[in-house]
């Protein structure tokens, strides 16, 4: 049973998809319920699933019975365990919050909505268990269809925003299969424990250079990275209020994790390819990806744009800490990960909250409501601090680390980009606070109701979530060093 | 310089993906159309596609089935059947993107009337 967890894992969200559209042709508002359902069950057997995997070693999973340079392999190992209840957890806790906003944003659309969802939660769960570089692309695409769909389902702006990002999602993902098809045709394979065996005899090969280029375009282009990212903000900002936590949340962190496991899995990370080391490179598109993301968010008015740039700077960051080369970095960047994609949920459901229930899209409304809202400014503070990264939350700790692998490996430009970023995050954020704590703008008279238990309950989880990242950070940490470190490091 | 060039020409299958890739691409970058950039697209599927038929092609050979089990496999007589199975499922894949933009191009058409990016962009200010 236990060996079967991962596919199971993946199955679960698939079947209730596949089976939604009979179940709710009658009884539409069943969807709710039953993604509800499955994905709390989902989030039970992750829990499962991670602790079989910290006790009894990682779980190899070879479908229909055909061994492993032949057949597609799956690999629940201690990263794609950890990932796998980060990504379980916010899934529950996105469908839980689409509750309340659903019959504003979707119309008439709700089954179709949970459908999507549903597949994509599956397809994610795909991507990080796959050990198949063409699996992987599958999966991507699986996911990427059933985001475009997901933006476009409610129409109206998020309609164009949908189709631009289809058509750089698919340009990425084409060229990042024209990269798989590069090293298969130079290695014979797309197994990626099969790769790692052939490849240090070819690492003098033009095609590999190629390869590692088109997979490292095709996969920036998912993940927003700077000269990349034109599609992101506008497709989460135009996306339905339900849609955009999970989205901006899970999606590009994902395509970053893919990235990774290329790295540091199938290519040794100390490869050099032409002179150039390929971490190196990482690390400056890092860089770069940190500081010009952060200014951009500085100039906006909306708040959701503003919060998606933001994320777009802390991929870079993320960036900066997997591509120094040493333990410290790597655990620092994967702890950030975590963290960033609690943060980015928690502010896409503030932002959520703040239109569905008080009609605040610009940030000189936000004063407006004032003291009417303490759920909204409450869990504000405690996002804000862990973006900037003041020391109770868990935004300090991945940075910490992240400057520490830095500086460990002797690299200031990470560490100055990494400290600037952070200064920009925080005049984005000192910009959002003048907006309601200054109340320059004339106050509405109008009443706002209680807010949804729904809401309260994702803000308040995802704000606690970040508090308890930080307070148990050192154990984080540790159980990241044991069990997520890539092999020979 | 010359002998890359010549290089190249030896080498038609490779040159005529480089084309249609780059064909492709500019199609979608330079026309305001959506449905043309949908065919821009739908080219740079089909030449990375040709791109994977291509290297798994080899002269005289068969489909990959087993006639005996007794004798010995011949690797040579028998095209790699992955590549092909990798070009099924990618074609399905770029199908179902071609699909779904679609659907947005209608849905965008019902909405604002136009298909051309410029006027959309117009509208939506």
């Amino acid at each position: 049973m236990s060996h079967q967890l991962p596919a199971i894992l993946f199955l679960l969200p698939l079947f209730a998809a596949i089976s939604m559209p009979v179940v709710c042709l009658k009884h539409r508002h069943w969807s709710h319920p039953i993604s509800v359902a499955t994905l709390a069950v989902m989030v039970l057997g992750s829990i499962l699933n991670l602790h079989n995997v910290i006790n009894y070693g990682e779980v190899r999973y070879v479908f229909s019975g055909w061994t492993v340079p032949f057949g597609i392999e799956w690999v629940a190992d201690g990263l794609a365990s950890i990932i796998l209840v980060l990504l379980s957890s916010l899934g529950f806790l996105g469908v839980v919050f689409t509750g309340p906003t659903s019959p504003k944003a979707l119309g008439g659309r709700i089954v179709h909505y949970y459908i999507l969802i549903l597949l994509l939660l599956s397809a994610l769960t795909g991507i990080v268990l796959a050990r198949d570089l063409f699996n992987l692309f599958v999966f991507m695409e699986v996911a990427a269809i059933s985001s475009y769909a997901l933006i476009g389902v409610a129409g109206g702006r998020a309609l164009f925003a949908a189709f631009r990002y289809l058509i750089f999602g698919n340009l990425g993902a084409f060229l990042y299969l024209l990269g798989v098809s590069y090293l298969y045709a130079l290695t014979g394979t797309l197994n990626m424990t099969d790769m790692v065996d052939r490849l240090p005899f070819l690492l003098s090969s033009k095609a590999l250079v190629g390869g590692l280029l088109f997979m490292f375009i095709g996969l920036g282009i998912k993940m927003a990275l700077v000269p990349f990212h034109a599609w992101m903000p506008e497709a989460y900002a135009h996306a339905p209020d339900s849609t955009s936590p999970i989205l901006a949340s899970l999606l590009t962190k994902i395509a970053l994790l893919a990235w990774v496991r290329i790295v540091y899995w199938v290519l040794n990370a100390s490869i050099v390819a032409y002179g150039i080391p390929i971490l190196l490179l990482v690390a400056v598109f890092g860089a770069l990806a940190a500081v010009i993301g952060a200014s951009l968010a500085l100039a906006q008015r909306d708040i959701k744009m503003m919060f998606a740039y933001g994320g777009i700077s802390h991929i870079g960051i993320i960036l900066i800490g997997i591509g120094q080369g040493n333990q410290t970095g790597f655990v620092g960047g994967v702890f950030y990960l975590l963290n960033d994609a609690v943060m980015q949920a928690a502010l896409f459901f503030l932002a959520g909250v703040a239109f569905c229930h008080y009609g605040i899209r610009n940030i000189d409304d936000i004063g407006r409501v004032g003291k009417q809202a303490p759920w909204l400014t409450g869990s504000l503070v405690i996002i804000a601090l862990g973006m900037v990264g003041l020391p109770p939350t868990g935004g300090f700790f991945g940075k910490w680390n992240i400057i520490l692998g830095a500086l460990e490996a002797g690299n200031y430009v990470s560490v100055a980009a990494v400290v600037l970023s952070t200064l920009l995050t925080l005049a984005y954020f000192v910009k959002l606070f003048e907006g309601i704590f200054c109340q320059t703008s004339t106050r509405l008279d109008v009443q706002f109701g209680e807010i949804p238990l729904s809401f309260k309950m994702t803000l308040g989880v995802t704000s606690a979530a970040i508090i308890l990242l930080g307070l148990f950070s050192s154990p984080i940490v540790q159980l990241l060093l044991n069990h997520a470190l890539p092999p020979r490091f | 310089m010359v002998d890359a060039f010549l290089a190249v020409l030896q080498r038609p299958n490779f040159l005529t993906v480089v084309i249609i890739f780059v064909w492709g691409f500019y199609i979608m970058v330079t026309r305001y159309n959506l449905v043309k950039k949908l065919i821009g697209m739908y080219l740079i599927q089909t030449s990375v596609i040709f791109f994977l038929v291509s290297i798994s092609a080899k002269k005289g050979a068969t489909v990959p089935i087993l006639l005996s089990t007794t004798e010995p496999v011949k690797s040579t007589i028998y095209a790699n059947p992955l590549p092909h199975v990798m070009t099924l499922t990618a074609i399905v894949v770029g199908v179902a993107t071609l699909g779904v933009g679609l659907a947005l191009c209608a849905a965008i058409y019902k909405k604002y009337g136009s298909l051309d990016e410029e006027e959309i962009i117009k509208k939506l200010e």
